[in-house]
């Protein structure tokens, strides 16, 4: 993205990871998905974002991978304006933003291994670079025995494992992450959570989105909550309420 | 190196979707073989009635007693004609021996020749006979008649015409249908695993390495597929063909279907562009994400 990742003590020095300035987001005919939203996520925070279903979450992490173009305001990532992105400059966005989502999105037909080498193959790495940088950050996610294994013969906890590998393997320097734990049990969500810890120990910046209470409760980040499309709340050591 | 990327993604999704594969497959196989039929036995049947078209001619029959002058000057007048393409002239000798061949029964008791002299002419198309034998209205001095077989050539022109006119709807319906059919299964394929082309995009592929060895794979299907019609149609011909043709009575050596070579060409291509056009175009909804 904006060239050299940031160190994981350099929050506030240069320009911010992410901003927004009075996104509105309408989805024709007429429902507001986000009303005039402003704000601005630096790097190297880990920022969880919270709200009752249709509060606007996914709409705002859609916009940040430009999934979708929003209907007014401006949206930077990483120092590009999306407005302004040519679509065929969309796959390098996304190549330097890693996503996990609650449903996981592995191909199925692969195994965990060419999950993750198959985020390496769509920008042209050689082979050499997929073998050694695969194993790697599978062995990062705790799945170096599985590395042979189908999505069908993980546990959830293990597919969501495997995303995440995914997701990181490029290092990104955002991480952006739509309810991942939303299908596991308290348990392995924890596991998961620690992981996004690391992650973002390394300097990458997470934007999680999410329902589970318990967890923003103890992680005691910030908290940006979203209800009916405007922000409600955004504070630096939150809690879920 | 990305095209060896291309082909290995492309081989592991036709093995993975074996079952769509070889539907697709089976589709291009069956409408590029009845395609293929059809064209060969259209193209026979053109080159059939072409060849009835040159049968086409007009007769000028002189009066037994017509002065050398009298042919001579209507043989003249007819190499200014446009409409002619060729002209014959049969004498009353070559008339006769002619006849000799054809019914000898008949001819075995005549004493002298009582047959007149005569011009074979070929116009340029079978349609022109008409004018040529108007051109002929009065006849000259020394013609005796001026025959071109009225209601048979006009009933083999109106039979070509029909004939023509079939073959050609025909081809356009089955191709048309051919390509929607195979463009449909590819279609399919391709809706059965939308989830995995929008994984894709969010992992950051571009729209052209998604799209890389799905047109691969519409490729693979075509040419498959067309190959295997091919073969099919090669082996109709060598084993079917000669036991049928063996009892129809061939009007000329000249009738032949387009060559066989030409038609598989035909098919081929219209295979490999259907699969990866058809795989390309259907990609383009998928691919907006």
């Amino acid at each position: 993205m904006a060239g050299n990742g940031a160190a994981p003590d350099q929050r506030a020095a240069g320009a911010p990871m992410i901003v927004f300035e009075s996104v509105t987001k309408i989805y024709e005919p007429r429902v507001v998905a986000l009303r005039e939203v402003s704000l601005v996520i630096d790097k190297g925070e880990f920022v969880f974002l919270v709200g009752p279903s249709g509060s606007g979450k996914s709409t705002l992490t859609r916009l940040l991978l430009k999934e979708l173009d929003p209907t007014n305001g401006r949206i930077i990532v990483g120092g590009r304006e999306l407005n302004r992105l040519k679509r065929s400059k969309v796959p390098l966005l996304r190549r330097n933003i890693g996503c996990v989502f609650q449903d996981f999105k592995l191909l199925s037909d692969r195994t965990a291994f060419e999950n993750v080498a198959y985020a390496l193959k769509v920008q042209g790495e050689s082979r050499a670079a997929i073998r050694a940088k695969v194993p790697e950050v599978l062995g990062l996610v705790g799945l170096a025995h599985k590395t042979g294994s189908l999505p069908d013969e993980l546990s959830g906890g293990e597919q969501q494992r495997v995303s995440i590998a995914r997701a990181f393997v490029n290092h990104p320097p955002l991480l952006i992450c739509d309810e991942p734990t939303g299908n596991l049990d308290p348990d392995t969500s924890v596991g998961i959570m620690q992981l996004l810890y690391r992650i973002n120990r390394t300097g990458t910046t997470v934007v999680m989105a999410t329902h589970d209470r318990e967890m923003v409760d103890k992680m005691r980040r910030r908290v940006i909550a979203l209800e009916d499309g405007q922000i409600m709340r955004d504070e630096r050591r939150g809690g879920y309420e | 190196m990305r095209a060896k990327l291309f082909f290995s993604e492309a081989w592991r999704s036709v093995m993975a979707n074996l079952s769509t594969t070889v539907a697709a497959t089976m589709t291009v196989l069956i409408g590029m073989f009845l395609l293929g039929l059809f064209i060969a036995l259209g193209t026979w049947v053109l080159s059939w009635t072409g060849e009835v078209k040159k049968e086409v001619q007009v007769k000028i029959f002189f009066d037994t007693n017509a002065t050398q002058g009298q042919i001579n000057s209507v043989g003249s007048k007819l190499a200014t004609f446009p409409e002619v393409k060729s002209v014959k002239f049969v004498s009353a000798a070559d008339a006769l021996t002619k006849m000799q061949k054809q019914y000898p029964d008949l001819t075995s008791g005549l004493s002298g020749n009582p047959l007149p002299p005569s011009y074979e002419v070929q116009p340029k198309t079978a349609e022109q006979v008409v004018e040529l034998a108007a051109r002929f209205e009065p006849v000259p001095a020394g013609v005796e008649s001026v025959k071109y077989g009225k209601k048979t050539t006009e009933r083999i022109l109106q039979v070509a015409k029909i004939i023509g006119g079939v073959f050609l709807i025909g081809s356009i319906i089955l191709l048309t249908a051919s390509v929607i059919l195979i463009a449909n299964t590819i279609r399919l394929s391709i809706f059965s695993r939308r989830r995995e082309i929008e994984v894709m995009k969010l992992v950051g592929a571009s729209n052209w390495f998604v799209r890389g060895p799905f047109i691969l794979e519409g490729l693979i299907c075509g040419l498959a597929g067309s190959i295997i019609a091919v073969i099919l149609l090669l082996v109709a011909k060598e084993a079917a063909l000669p036991s049928i043709l063996g009892r129809i009575q061939s009007p000329g050596d000249d009738v032949s279907a387009l060559s066989f070579p030409l038609i598989a060409l035909i098919l081929v291509a219209v295979s490999l562009v259907v699969g990866a056009v058809g795989s390309g175009v259907t990609l383009r909804r998928f691919l907006q994400i």
